[in-house]
């Protein structure tokens, strides 16, 4: 019916009562970002349910590590919390896109994203950034629970928070994507690339400055930059922009590379005929 | 970008550097499906299956066309090829004139399929979110449909539920969400796979006209695979048969009807045996025997005085008939005169008692 505006489509009667506006992509986002907000307050019980198992792990790690290592473990509380919160936003944020393309082939709708005329591609990183602004919700309230329960105080400018962890969680979406991908291919390797977010540990707690290289790595040089943030104080125009640039570069780079790794799985998918079938 | 709309992408043909479609007159005379020569392979030589094979296909703007075949038959593989969900290894495909090969954003502009059944939907949001959803997946700005979607509620009957989430939904119920989130975005090209499977027989004779009402008055084109007969016969312009990944037949349902072998006379009795049947082999032209309940079913091709030679000589015999009905041609019978198997897949001939 798009073709109503161009006049171009000869059974323009099909409706009948007025002239169809064809949907932009502000109608895309709103649609899109609509529903992720539906399903969040409608049903609490994920959401909650993730806050609570975060903060059941982070008490485990909290309180245990309290007895085990004493004042250590004070010394370096804040930042424990602060790479907690990135973990709980990272594995957020990943398991959600690869767990919602997973979801969207079991309940036969990824077809109709497929043929989508906006393409599949805007779709996909709209529902990312839903989920991500989602994330963000619970991460913070987790992050606020966290500070309240060991007496802990960080530096919180919004901005800078939400755009040094914004950015490290964007590389995670990339993974995201790709592992999607992957499960369209291989339907049965999806619950094994979930343990995938267990590494998000290991790339969290990265050795920046005695490994450079690993600043190339998703979320390693983003949690240096939220810690930077966070405990020390410093704000984002404060960041060096050969700093801020690495940020940025990862981010794209990992988005950008697990897009294209999502493409052609689902284009092999599609020439294997084995795209939605599950 | 984000103020541009998908339509004036798509008509000025620059998404994916589409061809442009050309005028509504061009339009009218250009197909809404083109399949030319589409082949697809699954697997490898020796395992391989072939599931369509050169299959060619053409649907007229406005035409309803139903897919017929037993499973295996290459239908779905076909409409997914369509629908670029699989990959051909071979041919091509046009959708209002567009290659989807090389353009498939503005070709799947004005197309829409319903291929899982009631698994087509968010079942966590209401029937109404869904339609919203979908129409403006498929580049319509719901807010300037809402009519259109209150009148597909009318019309599947689902105003009631409008508001309920669709996991709360029987299967009929959801089905008939399904389709109507399907028609909610105004596709002018609609796939449909079993639409009416999980529907009560209302609710089926319901969807038929309405499907019939969608391609008379307004122009909707309909490929739908069905094994429901009655939805074939009634709703579809034109039906095409196929089997082992081919096109075995492609008319208008009378002109199938119409050539298929002439009307039956089915009699059944216990007293039948294979000497009586060896007789009636021999004096008639027996389509059939089986079995059926205890009894012999005898299927014979019905001409001129057929029904009172038959009777006559099966008086002779003494048998004692128990049933005797005169049976009309179906497309299914169609079909096993065609192909030798039935649309379930099996081996069509009928063997004797």
């Amino acid at each position: 019916m798009s073709g109503e505006a161009s006049g171009d489509t000869p059974t323009s009667d099909s409706f009948p009562e007025g002239e169809p506006r064809p949907a932009t992509y502000y109608h895309l986002a709103r649609a899109v970002l609509y529903r992720e907000y539906l399903i969040f307050v409608r049903y609490p019980a994920n959401a909650i349910g993730g806050i609570v198992v975060a903060l059941f792990f982070f008490g485990v790690l909290f309180y245990g590590g309290r007895l085990l290592a004493g004042q250590e473990l004070a010394d370096s509380l804040e930042g424990i919390i602060v790479g907690y919160f990135l973990w709980t936003l990272s594995v957020g944020a990943y398991s959600s896109v690869s767990n919602d393309i997973g979801s969207e082939v079991q309940w036969g709708t990824l077809e109709r994203h497929i043929t989508t005329p906006f393409g599949f591609a805007p779709v996909a990183l709209l529902k990312g950034i839903a989920k991500v602004v989602r994330t963000f919700l619970t991460s913070g309230i987790i992050l606020a629970i966290m500070l309240l329960l060991t007496g802990t105080r960080l530096s919180l400018d919004p901005i800078t928070v939400v755009a040094v962890a914004g950015f490290s969680i964007t590389s995670v979406l990339g993974l995201g994507f790709a592992a999607g991908g992957i499960t369209v291919l291989y339907k049965r390797i999806g619950n094994w690339l979930n343990l995938l977010q267990f590494g998000f540990v290991a790339l969290i707690s990265a050795p920046v400055l005695d490994a450079p290289w690993t600043r190339f790595l998703p979320l390693a040089h983003g949690s240096a930059l939220l810690q930077r943030a966070m405990v020390d104080g410093v704000r984002l125009w404060e960041f060096g922009l050969a700093d801020i640039g690495l940020l940025v570069g990862v981010a794209v780079g990992y988005l950008v590379g697990g897009y294209i790794v999502f493409s052609y799985a689902t284009r092999r998918a599609r020439r294997l005929g084995v795209l939605g079938d599950y | 970008m984000m103020a541009e709309s998908v339509a004036t992408d798509r008509d000025k043909g620059e998404t994916d550097g589409v061809a442009d479609h050309g005028t509504a007159s061009d339009d009218q005379a250009e197909a809404a499906l083109a399949v030319e020569g589409v082949s697809k392979r699954f697997g490898g030589d020796e395992n391989g299956v072939l599931a369509v094979d050169d299959v060619s296909l053409s649907v007229k703007h406005g035409s309803v066309v139903g897919l017929l075949g037993p499973n295996g038959a290459g239908k779905t593989t076909l409409i997914k090829c369509a629908l670029g969900i699989v990959i051909p290894d071979a041919g091509s495909v046009r959708v209002f004139g567009t290659d989807v090969s090389a353009g498939r954003r503005a070709a799947y502009a004005d197309v829409d399929a319903m291929l899982e059944g009631a698994r087509n939907d968010y079942w966590r949001l209401t029937v109404r979110e869904n339609l919203r959803y979908f129409a403006t997946i498929h580049g319509i700005d719901p807010d300037s449909v809402a009519k259109r979607h209150e009148r597909l509620l009318d019309r599947f009957d689902l105003q009631k539920k409008a508001d309920t989430p669709v996991r709360e939904l029987s299967r009929g119920m959801k089905q008939k969400v399904s389709l109507a989130s399907v028609l909610a975005g105004g596709a002018e090209l609609v796939f449909l796979d079993e639409p009416t499977v999980g529907l009560d027989v209302e609710s089926s004779r319901r969807l038929r006209r309405e499907l019939r009402r969608l391609a008379d008055e307004e122009g909707l084109t309909i490929v739908l695979s069905s094994h429901d007969m009655a939805v074939v016969e009634a709703v579809c312009d034109r039906v095409v048969m196929m089997a082992n990944g081919q096109i075995v037949a492609d008319d208008t349902v009378a002109a199938l009807l119409s050539g298929a072998d002439r009307d039956v006379i089915r009699v059944e009795s216990t007293d039948i045996d294979d000497a009586v049947v060896a007789t009636l082999r021999r004096l008639f032209d027996v389509r059939s025997v089986e079995s059926v309940a205890g009894r012999t079913r005898v299927e014979v091709a019905a001409a001129g005085d057929v029904l009172y030679d038959l009777m006559d000589t099966l008086r002779k015999a003494g048998i004692t008939v128990e049933h005797i009905e005169s049976v009309q041609p179906d497309l299914e019978e169609v079909f096993v005169n065609l192909t030798g198997m039935g649309l379930d897949g099996e081996d069509g001939s009928r063997g004797s008692p």
